[in-house]
């Protein structure tokens, strides 16, 4: 029997569901007679998880693709922009050591190994005491925006439009709710809250297709009986009732590679009404693990996230506490437990999860939110029409899943593995053991040359090779190129884009607003479409 | 920076204005603030622009006077050489002092009218006086107080009919790329103006909405004054010339 996929059941309405929900009812036209029927189940015991409070870029199109406007979302979710990391002590722990990994590629990328030639100006000896520009600042313009507190764009750019590429900072207990209101409100969703208490699965092979045997039939709810669809997506969050809990797909910890698993999160209001608000997620390097600051609109959001076999939890909390100064002892702190890795599998029989129910990494590239916008967009542009094609975008799914969640893996273990730091977490984290071989082996090759795109093999990247440079360049990582002079030999192309970079840098300056200033102004006026 | 001060028949009896001297305060303004009830006086001469307020972003509507900052087109020989004169320039050296300024203010709602102290057109003994002898405003006075409303109901019309144009999504961006005569290029940034195009696939009642609010005539007011683009690359090229 061939099943036409008509109806998507969601379990869960955190951020995962409602986005996943969104982007299916945005593209299969749930608003309409003929469109795909979406429905979402949400447990009004269950507490959302509420992590992830900063996004990629990409919410930009996803949100234009929900047919958000721009100007809600900032001011309902108490969100900000965010352009990229800055990420302070990692190196050597010392006052003025840090590094950007900006959102901007380096100029002239793909044109010119840009790397190469600043490379090259660091090995000469500088000309007048000129002062030595981080990598980042001498190929990029974003840093320099965000070291002066400015926004990426101003009030007369139109909705997502920007000078900079930008991302967000959100409330996401904000942005869980005003995702709920507009996908009931504008895209035609299906709003059941309820407990789900039992699964129904086909475990009598009735059909004669084997494929089918196992798949999810319906799902038992205590007051709505039970409800039944072709796909079920498990958004569950930690407890991965689909997922983990049913079909029993067993979690891959990573633990032996990213040691954090404790975090403790406090929210810090600003010390006054115009205090700045930083552009950028500020991670700053600590004993035991380092301290996220999210600048909101209305508040701060600081954790520190450690490894729990290097600090004890009083330790943990005193490192917090002296970062966030005074005011720490009047505030409530969360603990939350971090169990790095993911599900072996994310699409088994006719159930795919997203979001937490699907793994979980530290935040230090704010990979939670975009894994879940990408999964959602994925599974809404391959939607299977029917039960036949179900297993071979599961099975596209689950490759493309897993080499993403490993990418991020490789990277977050990257930001770690160049340090001097001499806390035994991070010498720890140098040991070769702890690093993956598919690491080691990019880390051999860039010996001599810089990361470049072809190093990365899928058309589905979620870190481009720009991010790799500008955290090896930032750690101090020095590539060889004694063996390809060559590289060098567009000298003048690449003094140009260095040039290029220093006007963007003055004009970007010159013409863009404080951030709190703007953050103020869209409240009172508002971006227009165009 | 201009001061300014407000007026009263006590301190200013002997105040005089010399009206031809108004317009020196447009002679470096390439974008001219238009309001609604002036629209089909500009689209004779001037082409009318939506353009965004550089504070507060939102959309303005400016009659175009040059292709670049510091550029009227109009300003030749030390005078103005526009058939119509905008309302912008006429009510100068006047201004409506905000009310919010005093606390007695804001209990009447009244304006205060206001001179700058630093304009050209403000003299002791040139032009016009703004009192008579029995401190009542002269015709002079009153005319430009006239302007000051008219631009005071102007902001609240054009603030009605940009919403409109935007709720109804007819805005679009103008992109423009000119070549004068003597092959140098400027390229127009950051102005819009409506889509004729989705103003004419509009369904009925939204026109009936857009009429009964009278904002049709300032429409293709916006719409036809775009001509008066080949009046002022012509100038441009006149300018040029020399």
């Amino acid at each position: 029997m061939n099943k036409l996929t008509k109806t998507v059941v969601i379990v869960g309405g955190g951020i995962a569901g409602w986005l996943t929900a969104g982007r299916l009812a945005a593209k299969h036209k749930s608003n309409t007679e003929q469109g795909l029927k979406v429905i979402l189940i949400e447990s009004a015991n269950i507490p959302a998880v509420g992590v992830g409070e900063g996004t990629w870029p990409t919410m930009r199109s996803t949100l234009k693709a929900l047919g958000i406007s721009e100007t809600d979302f900032i001011r309902e979710c108490d969100a900000s922009f965010k352009q990229g990391a800055k990420f302070a002590k990692w190196f050597d722990g010392t006052e003025d050591d840090f590094y950007y990994h900006p959102l901007v590629l380096p100029q002239g990328f793909g044109k010119t190994d840009l790397a190469a030639h600043w490379l090259a100006k660091q090995a000469q000896p500088t000309q007048n005491n000129e002062p030595i520009n981080s990598f980042s600042n001498d190929v990029c313009f974003q840093e320099a925006i965000c070291e002066r507190g400015l926004a990426p764009k101003t009030i007369r750019h139109a909705e997502f439009a920007d000078v900079a590429n930008y991302a967000y900072h959100l409330d996401s207990v904000k942005f869980g709710l005003f995702l709920q209101k507009h996908c009931q409100k504008k895209l035609g969703i299906t709003h059941i809250i309820d407990d789900v208490i039992a699964i129904n699965s086909a475990d009598n092979d009735t059909t004669g297709n084997n494929a089918e045997k196992g798949d999810i039939i319906s799902v038992s709810t205590q007051n709505h009986g039970d409800i039944t669809g072709e796909l079920f997506v498990d958004c569950t969050g930690f407890s991965s009732l689909l997922l983990g809990k049913h079909y029993q797909v067993p979690f891959k910890k990573c633990d032996d590679i990213l040691f954090i698993d404790t975090a403790l999160a406090v929210q810090v209001p600003y010390n006054s009404e115009d205090s700045p608000i930083a552009s950028h997620t500020i991670s700053t390097g600590q004993q035991a693990g380092w301290i996220w600051d999210i600048g909101l609109q209305h508040r701060r959001g600081v954790g520190y996230v450690y490894s729990s076999k290097h600090s004890t939890e009083a330790e943990a909390r005193a490192v917090l506490a002296d970062y966030v100064g005074d005011k720490f002892s009047s505030l409530n702190v969360r603990k939350i437990p971090i169990i790095s890795g993911h599900r072996e599998i994310f699409w088994q029989n006719n159930c795919v999860a997203v979001g937490l129910s699907a793994g979980f990494l530290e935040p230090l590239e704010a990979s939670a939110l975009v894994m879940v916008e990408l999964a959602a967009q994925m599974i809404s542009e391959q939607l299977p029409a029917s039960r036949v094609v179900m297993d071979i975008v599961a099975k596209r799914f689950n490759e493309t899943a897993l080499y993403r969640w490993d990418r991020i893996i490789d990277f977050l273990k990257l930001h770690y593995i160049l340090s001097e730091r001499t806390e035994p977490f991070w010498t720890d984290n140098r040991d070769a053991k702890t690093i993956p071989q598919s690491l080691q082996d990019l880390m051999t090759e860039w010996q001599y040359r810089a990361p470049a795109d072809h190093d990365f093999t899928s058309n589905n990247e979620v870190f481009p090779a720009a991010s790799y440079q500008y955290v090896l360049y930032g750690m101090g990582f020095k590539s060889d190129y004694c063996h390809t002079p060559y590289t060098l030999d567009d000298r003048e192309f690449a003094n140009s884009q260095f040039m290029k970079n220093k006007v963007l840098i003055d004009k970007a300056l010159s013409s863009l607003p404080n951030n709190r200033e703007l953050l103020e102004k869209i409240k009172t006026y508002g971006f227009s479409r165009i | 920076m201009a001061q300014l001060i407000a007026i009263d028949n006590k301190n200013h009896l002997n105040l005089k204005v010399d009206a031809s001297k108004a317009e020196l305060h447009g002679a470096n303004l390439h974008l001219v603030p238009a309001v609604m009830s002036e629209f089909s006086n500009m689209a004779v001469q001037y082409p009318l622009m939506i353009t965004k307020h550089a504070d507060t972003g939102q959309f303005v509507c400016a009659g175009m006077l040059g292709f670049e900052a510091g550029e009227n087109l109009f300003w030749q020989e030390g005078e103005w050489q526009g058939l119509y004169l905008p309302l912008q320039i006429r009510r100068q050296p006047f201004f409506l002092g905000n009310p919010e300024e005093s606390a007695t203010q804001v209990a009447s709602g009244d304006y205060v009218v206001c001179f700058d102290s630093d304009s050209p057109a403000i003299s002791a003994d040139e032009g016009q006086p703004l009192f008579n002898e029995n401190g009542t405003d002269t015709e002079c006075f009153q005319e430009a107080k006239s302007c000051l409303v008219q631009l005071l109901q102007g902001e609240l019309a054009n603030k009605k009919l940009v919403e409109m144009l935007e709720k109804m999504q007819l805005l679009q961006v103008m992109k423009m790329e000119i070549t004068f005569a003597n092959q140098q290029s400027t390229t127009l940034n950051g102005l819009y103006t409506v889509n004729e195009e989705k103003l004419a696939a509009l369904p009925e009642e939204k026109i009936a909405i857009l009429h009964k609010a009278g904002l049709l005539p300032a429409i293709y007011a916006l719409i036809i004054s775009l001509g008066q683009m080949h009046n002022l690359i012509n100038l441009k090229n006149k300018r040029l010339a020399y």
